[in-house]
Parts: structure tokens; sequence; C-alpha cells
């Protein structure tokens, strides 16, 4: 029974999603409406207030280690400061909230994601040999791509620029459209599935 | 060299390679390439007053890239005057898509209500874009600044996408893929895109079948940009560092694989 | 100097430090981004959704039947405890099929049919150069969908289709392996243009 009913739950707002997808009435919008966005956006909300609980958790559970408390308690730090200074001076325009916001999380992201510039260019060195064909293949279509964007004082004219632009309009494009109708079917197959209830992993297993 | 000093050498060579570059403070006219003056022809052709939404889908770790391709966008669509409408569909557009239009309505004497507002963020993407389709007001009761949005002159006459000539998705992940299926695709908005350059290759196909009107990509679009607008900015300050950077990893393909070679032939 | 550029610049350099090797300030600033991070999406999705779609339409505006999606969302909680665990499988079956239900019609139209007609439609050129490229693309496409497709060993023509398939798909990851090359180092001249002029004000 605790995976048979979750199973005829899913399977029902399937069946009635696909359905209201194509009518035009009013009442079925407006109950498409209701279920794509109110539903899911609130049981989302719930699923990442699990996730902030698991987070305290875990982290609480790890203070006790000498060597980790610092870590642990600048993270717990940065999560209560947010949702404290929220409701202190809100969130809007030129709030401490907002100020933490441009000053520590941008910064921090961009810059984390900025590292990989530099792993980038260690695969680069490292790991990108023209071992074979298709590897040879790979490396030619890379610096073609890379060439061609790199123009400094007109060193490569429109002509590198037009050939990159062809690779990427015609031969590279039709690989990503094949993916593309791949995962389209695919998804399309899995959600069929999922309805019908023969794909079962999401109910997980039973403890 | 042991693997720790050539990935050492390696990354010391990129640091100062952009570093030096960046000291010299050139900027280069980029060549436009084909489709960034795709995307320019066709925003610079919508009629004027058209109602746009710009969708901030990216997130703060993409910033440095996503805001000179963001302000390029603005600027273009705040000087053909253009009624703009932002939203944010990831939590982190929020405060940037704000100061952004904030930002580029001052220098163009915009006013906030009038010719520009900015609604803010809404979770659950798809559940947002369907959402829009059907009543923007609906969508968004209140805007980013807590005003009722029936109350505010510039939605007056804009119920959903049937009053929008068209969305500029700005993305540095797949979300502008959700403004196609969804919101071309059921309710027939046209989608153009500003992206980063790593998703470029990903919405190729969407611009061969013409799902996506447009698109322009990474800071060089914005450079490019930059360059078709008749405006000096980040991107064209940056492309000295850009192409520097590219030739230096070319080189390092370059020594990797002479090395390899080399090795192979030894034994 | 602007407080925000002295705490911004800092932590990049903070970030940067891990380029030479991991360390306690790298990992403080990692850790901190991490509470940070948290915090703000749990703001935004506080006052975004559960406040503006949630709380305030069921309890000021007493639009009832909000309970239950509110319940679906406090199933979730089940997870913290064996006992009640099964509850948050009513929550995701909600959220599963009916993400089911939107995703294939969507799928089937935008990914897949348009993306087919768009292809045969591309065969139709007014040039020799038009109709090459367009072949181009249906032979690329049609190798890479065998290359996929694993109901049938890959023997034969159907070998031979795949393995072109592969060069097809190597054009492709090289050329995107390209553009995030590209876009990885904007991003990094993105930080040195704030450390560089903002920061250090070494340049305009």
């Amino acid at each position: 029974m605790a995976r048979l009913f979750p199973q005829i739950i899913c399977g029902f707002f399937g069946v009635v999603l696909f359905v209201l997808y194509f009518l035009k009435a009013p009442s079925a919008k407006s109950l498409y409406l209701t279920i794509t966005s109110d539903y899911w956006q609130i049981i989302f909300a719930f699923a990442l207030l699990v996730g902030v609980a698991s987070f305290i958790r875990v982290n609480i559970k790890k203070l006790s280690k000498l060597s980790e408390s610092p870590y642990v308690i600048t993270g717990l730090l940065g999560l209560f400061a947010m949702p404290v200074m929220a409701l202190l001076w809100g969130i809007k325009g030129d709030s401490p909230f907002m100020w933490v916001f441009e000053n520590v999380q941008v910064p921090l992201q961009a810059t984390v994601f900025a590292l990989l510039a530099f792993f980038v260019a260690s695969a680069s060195l490292r790991g990108f040999k023209a071992r074979s064909l298709p590897a040879t293949i790979l490396l030619v279509s890379a610096l073609i791509a890379l060439l061609s964007r790199s123009d400094i004082f007109g060193w490569f004219g429109n002509s590198a620029l037009e050939f990159s632009e062809w690779v990427r309009s015609y031969p590279s494009m039709s690989a990503r459209r094949g993916i593309l109708i791949g995962i389209g079917l695919g998804s399309v197959t899995t959600s069929l599935r999922v309805i019908l209830g023969i794909e079962r992993t999401w109910l997980g297993k039973d403890r | 060299m042991n693997s720790r000093q050539s990935r050492h050498l390696a990354f010391a060579g990129l640091f100062i390679v952009v570093t030096v570059t960046m000291l010299l403070n050139i900027s280069i006219v980029a060549t436009v390439s084909n489709e960034t003056k795709q995307m320019f022809d066709y925003l610079d052709g919508l009629p004027e007053r058209s109602n746009i939404i710009v969708s901030f889908d990216h997130e703060a770790s993409s910033l440095p890239e996503m805001k000179p391709l963001g302000l390029v966008i603005l600027r273009h669509l705040f000087a053909k005057d253009h009624n703009l409408i932002g939203v944010a569909l990831l939590a982190e557009g929020t405060g940037v898509g704000y100061r952004l239009m904030q930002e580029t309505a001052k220098e163009y004497n915009k006013e906030y209500g009038r010719d520009y507002v900015f609604l803010g963020f809404k979770p659950q993407f798809i559940a947002a874009i369907l959402s829009m389709g059907e009543s923007i007001g609906g969508t968004f009761p209140e805007d980013y600044l807590g005003n009722t949005t029936s109350e505010i002159e510039l939605l007056s006459d804009i119920h959903n996408y049937d009053d929008v000539a068209a969305v500029v998705s700005l993305a540095d992940g797949s979300l502008t893929t959700h403004w196609i299926e969804y919101g071309n695709e059921k309710y027939g908005v046209q989608v153009s895109a500003a992206v980063a350059a790593s998703m470029l290759t990903t919405y190729d196909p969407y611009i061969s079948s013409g799902q996506l009107k447009a698109m322009v990509g990474g800071l060089r679009g914005a450079a490019e940009y930059e360059n078709l607008l008749g405006i000096g900015g980040s991107g064209a300050r940056s492309m000295l560092a850009q192409s520097s950077a590219h030739l230096y990893i070319i080189l390092l393909i370059i020594i990797g694989n002479v090395t390899y070679f080399r090795s192979r032939k030894k034994g | 100097m602007d407080p925000g550029t002295i705490v911004a610049g800092i932590l990049t350099i903070a970030i940067l430090s891990f380029l030479y090797g991991d360390n306690p300030v790298y990992k403080m600033a990692e850790t901190l981004l991490v509470g940070v991070s948290m915090g703000y999406v749990l703001v935004i999705t506080w006052t975004n959704t559960l406040m503006a779609v949630l709380f305030k339409p069921l309890f000021v505006e007493s639009q009832l039947w909000l309970v239950i999606p509110l319940i679906f969302g406090l199933f979730m909680f089940g997870r913290f405890h064996k006992s009640t665990s099964f509850l948050s499988r009513y929550s995701m079956a909600v959220l599963i099929g009916s993400g089911a239900g939107v995703a294939i019609p969507a799928m089937l139209g935008a990914r897949t049919l348009r993306q087919m007609t768009a292809t045969v439609e591309m065969v139709q050129g007014d040039s020799f150069m038009m109709i090459f490229s367009g072949m181009v693309v249906v032979v690329g496409l049609f190798s890479t969908l065998s290359y996929f497709y694993f109901s049938r060993e890959h023997e034969g023509i159907m070998g031979r289709s795949a393995r072109v398939g592969t060069y097809f798909l190597m054009i492709f990851f090289g050329t995107t392996f390209g553009y995030t090359v590209m876009s990885r180092v904007s991003t990094f001249i993105g930080r040195m243009d704030f450390l560089l002029s903002d920061f250090l004000h070494l340049t305009n």
C-alpha cells in the first residue's frame, strides 16, 4: 500500500496534466496552472526547507570535531545571518541582505567559477591529446572554435570566423540535434513509463 | 617535471597572460560575427515601444560574463524606447536584474513604472513561464518593490504573451530551452537569448529550426554588440585578455601534444 | 574605498588562493559561500513562495484549497523519520506525475517533431552550398541517432553509421569545449577586472 497509492496518485496527475495541456476551456487552464504553479512551487519550497534542515543537522553533528568546527560555524553563520538580516531590514534595494549578496555571495561564487579557467588550462596541457581519429577531430574542432574567436588586431580575418560558424551551424549542430531528439524521445518514454507505473525507481526502497 | 609542477605552471601562465594584458588597458574592436549581427538586427527591427520581457535566467557565478551581455541588451532596448518588463527565473537573477535595469534606465532617463518595471523572482521556472502565458499580473501580483502590478501604468495594457513582442532570456544554463519549449511552443511568444559562451552550441539547433529567433553569446558577443551599438564597455576592454588567453590555451594544447608524440616515439 | 569592494576583494583573493593548494583561508571562504547561498535561497523562497503563494492567500485571503498543497509540502518532512518517510512519496508522486504529464507534449513537439521538420527543410536550399550543408546535417543527425541506438548491435551498416556519428559527436564536443574555454576565461577576466580596477586601482 505504501507504494501502490503514490503510484496511483502519480499516474492520475500525469494523465490529468497531459490532457489539460491541450484543453482551451478557462476552467481547464485554471486547473492546469493551479497544479503547475501553486502545487509545484509549494512542494518544492518545502523540499528546500527539508534540505536546509538536513544541512543544519549534518553540520551540528560535525561541530564536535575540533578541526572542522571553525568551518562549520562559518557556514552556519552565513546561513543564519541572511534570514536574520532579511527579517530586520528587508531584502530590497540597499538593504544589508542585498549588500551581503552583492559583496559576499556574488564575488565568492563568481571566483569559484573562475577557477575552472585554470583547470581547463591544465586539462588542455595534460589531457587533450590526438591519440586516435575521434580524439584528433575533437582537438581540431576545439582549435577552430578557439582560433576563430581570437582575432587580435585582425590576425585572423573573416574567413576563419565564417568557417568556424559553418562548423558550428552544420556538422556540430547536427550532432547536438541528434542528442536533443534522443533526449526528447527518451523523456517521452520515461514519462510514459512513470505514468503507467512501469518506472518505479523514484519510489525508492522500502526501509 | 612532475604533474603538480606542470599544473602550477599552466595556472601561472594563464594568470600572467590575463593580468598583463589587462594592465595594458587596450580596447579592441571585435570583428562582428553573423550571429551577433542577427541578434542586433532582430532587436533593432522590433517596432518602437514594443513590450519586451527581459528574463534574468542566470546565477551569480556567471555574472562576469552575463553582466556585459545584459548591459548591451538593455542599452539597446532602452535606446529604442521599448517597454521593458524584467523578471528573474533563478533566485540569484533577482538582485542582479534589478540593479542592471536600474543602472541602464538611469543612463536613458527612463522612469520606473512607465518605461520599465522589474517583477522579481518566481520559483519553478516552467510553472512561471506557463503562468505568464495566461496572466502576467496573476503570476506577479506585486513587483519587486512591492507595488501592486495592477496599479502599474506600464502593465495596464499588458496581460499575457499576446501583448508581448519578444522575450530576451539572459541565461547561463538551459533555462532558455524552457522559454522555447513552453513559452514559444504553447503560447507562440518569440524568444531570443543572450547566453554564456559555453551554452552557444547547446542552442544551435533551436536557431536552425527558428524556435529561437536570434542569440548572442559570451563576453566576446558582448564586445561585438558594443561595437554595433557604437559604445565602449567591459566587453571591448577585455578582448585583448580574452584573445591572448585563447592563444595561450592553444599553445598548451600544442605543447601537450608535442610532448606526447615525442614520448611515444621514444618508447 | 567602499567597504563592499574591500570585502569582495579579500574574498576573491581567498578563493584564488586555492590555485596554490587547498588551504584554511580558501576552505573558510568556501563554507561561507555555501552558508550564504543557502540563506539567500531560503529567504527568497520564503518571501516569494511560502508567504506570497501559500501563507498569505491561505490565512489572510482564506483560499482554503491551498491546504492540499500545504499537506503535500508538509509530507516532505516525513523523510526525517523511518516510520513517516513513506509520506514524502505522496509529495514526490504529485511532482513526478504532473511533471511527466507536462513534459510529454512539450518534449514531443518542441524537441522532437520541430527538430525533425527543421532538418528536412534544410535540404531544400537555394544554392549548392546550402543543399550540401543540409545534407551534412541529415547525415550527422541520423548517424548520431544510430550511435545512440542500442537495441541493435553496432555491426555492418549500423556499425559504420554509428562510427560516423562518433565523428560528428566529436565535432560537437570539440566546438563546445572551445566555447566553454571562452566562457570560463571570461569569468576569470571579469574577476581580474574587478581586482585590478575596483580593488587595486591599477587600471581604469
